[in-house]
């Protein structure tokens, strides 16, 4: 079994972007792609409830195969609307937040408390760049406050924070959150240094797609130093037990 | 299905500890996925002072493995045609190697000009590196990029030498279209394919499936996630032999 923890679709291309994941599906063999629409780094209130909207329509078009992440932008006096639209009404699995604030921002704070109302997970895009770095775009160290704050809040670090050798050290001592491998890094020892860190059991699989490779990201689970269980933790059983809400 | 690797590397990487650096790695690697043989380049020798010291190295080890030795070279250096003799006579090298975002200078410097002569003379390929890790991660040390235009200006000058782009972007392959396929003796790897879904199937759509050879930058990337973009692309029998192993047999060497 395989769950894709982290995929997008593309304001403007969603028709496309919707093609090529089914298409990846089919011929990967992929069991479950949880998806979030994007576009602006600071998306317009009418620009999340669209992108929101293309969620859930996918969803509802293949919902064997598709589930949704409500993505928010916490700017917004009606965010705690949209997430609950996202949840209650779309029944998505979880939030998204990007690069609209850092996630420790304390407009953050009123969301991360409704997801832990709600027992849902909070895919945070972490990504530390030294060139061409975002204004408001978290890093290990954001998501530890955001965690730290809020040790019932259930956190997915994405991309393993990019470069994993200095964004996960920041989050080792959280148990409450966990990262995923996606995007467009895929270097032969990053699974391996980071199941040193924190171990299999916080490790899932993600691609990124269809902005980024789903095979490279396969490659690197396939190619790392892990058992036959440990795989099958990365591959779907952490998953399975972040989207729980009992 | 057998496969030749164009883009492997043995040493240290000094801005992160590699856990799989030695050539015995690389055989285990390779041999675990049906690859038969390699363009191998020391990894130590670009950060050398002096990079000759690397291939001594490196030479030691890969020496009556039939794996192809490609020799590292800093043309900014004195006297590194001297190198370039040396490798030949010493190593039977198969190629030279650089690294222009590493060693500080730009396609168009003299040195440069000067690299391709000596190639030319003595009619040696060249592997040319466009980057190693992504340089977004590169917090400690920041290699200067090469601009598409300028790997364009220097193709085009050098059209007759026989040339494989490393680590290149697919929109970059897809910039230099034209030029790829207008110069028969130019070839780029596949090392550098991540950035979409369905990499492989789009560049053969857009360029056929001579242009192509497969690369790993092994041990920096993995191995499986280059190779799998390759064998579980949707195309023809023929065009994956050729990806793999038939281009690079037929072109390089």
């Amino acid at each position: 079994m395989l769950i894709d923890i982290h995929a997008h679709l593309w304001n403007n291309k969603f028709k496309e972007n919707k093609t090529e994941i089914l298409k990846a599906c089919e011929h990967y063999n992929i069991d479950k792609v949880y998806i979030s629409s994007l576009g602006d780094q600071f998306p317009t209130e009418d620009e999340i409830t669209k992108s929101n909207d293309e969620t859930y329509k996918f969803m509802c078009e293949v919902p064997s195969l598709i589930g949704g992440f409500c993505y928010i932008n916490p700017n917004h006096s009606s965010s705690l609307d949209a997430l609950k639209k996202g949840i209650e009404d779309y029944n998505m699995s979880g939030m998204k937040l990007w690069i609209a604030t850092y996630c420790d921002d304390p407009k953050v704070f009123p969301l991360v408390e409704k997801c832990i109302d709600y027992k849902v997970p909070i895919l945070i895009h972490t990504f530390h760049k030294a060139i061409r770095h975002l204004e408001f775009e978290s890093q290990g160290i954001h998501v530890a406050h955001l965690a730290k704050k809020y040790p019932e809040a259930k956190i997915l670090m994405a991309h393993l924070g990019a470069n994993c050798h200095r964004e996960i050290k920041p989050i080792i001592n959280f148990k409450n959150v966990s990262v995923d491998i996606s995007g467009t890094i895929f270097r032969r020892d990053d699974v391996d240094y980071t199941k040193k860190l924190i171990g299999p059991e916080r490790i899932l699989f993600g691609s990124d797609m269809p902005g980024a490779s789903f095979l490279v990201n396969y490659g690197q689970v396939e190619e790392a130093n892990l058992t036959h269980r440990e795989k099958e933790l990365v591959y779907y059983k952490n998953a399975i037990k972040l989207l729980e809400r009992s | 299905m057998e496969s030749i690797d164009v883009n492997c590397l043995v040493g240290h990487w000094p801005f992160r500890k590699l856990y799989h650096n030695t050539f015995s790695d690389l055989i285990k690697a390779h041999s675990e996925n049906g690859i038969v043989s390699g363009y191998v380049s020391s990894l130590n020798s670009i950060f050398y002072n002096d990079p000759f010291e690397g291939e001594e190295e490196l030479h030691e080890v890969i020496k009556n493995t039939g794996y192809h030795h490609v020799l590292t070279i800093n043309p900014t250096l004195p006297a590194f045609e001297e190198d370039i003799i040396r490798g030949i006579k010493l190593f039977n090298i198969s190629g030279v190697r650089i690294y222009p975002s590493y060693h500080g200078y730009h396609l168009d410097c003299p040195q440069a000009k000067q690299l391709c002569e000596v190639l030319r003379k003595y009619n040696l390929p060249l592997f040319l590196t466009l980057r190693m890790e992504d340089e977004r991660l590169s917090y400690i040390y920041q290699p200067i990029p090469l601009s598409i235009k300028e790997i364009q200006f220097f193709v085009e000058t050098n059209i007759d030498i026989k040339m494989l782009l490393l680590n290149i972007r697919f929109n970059e392959i897809m910039t230099l279209k034209n030029i790829l396929l207008d110069a028969p003796n130019i070839l780029f790897d596949t090392s550098g394919l991540k950035d979409q879904l369905f990499n492989v199937e789009k560049l053969v759509a857009a360029l056929g499936d001579k242009k192509m050879v497969y690369g790993s930058l092994y041990p920096l990337f993995c191995l499986k996630s280059t190779l799998f973009e390759v064998t579980k692309a949707q195309i023809s029998t023929q065009s994956m032999e050729r990806i793999l192993f038939r281009n690079s047999r037929q072109n390089i060497v």
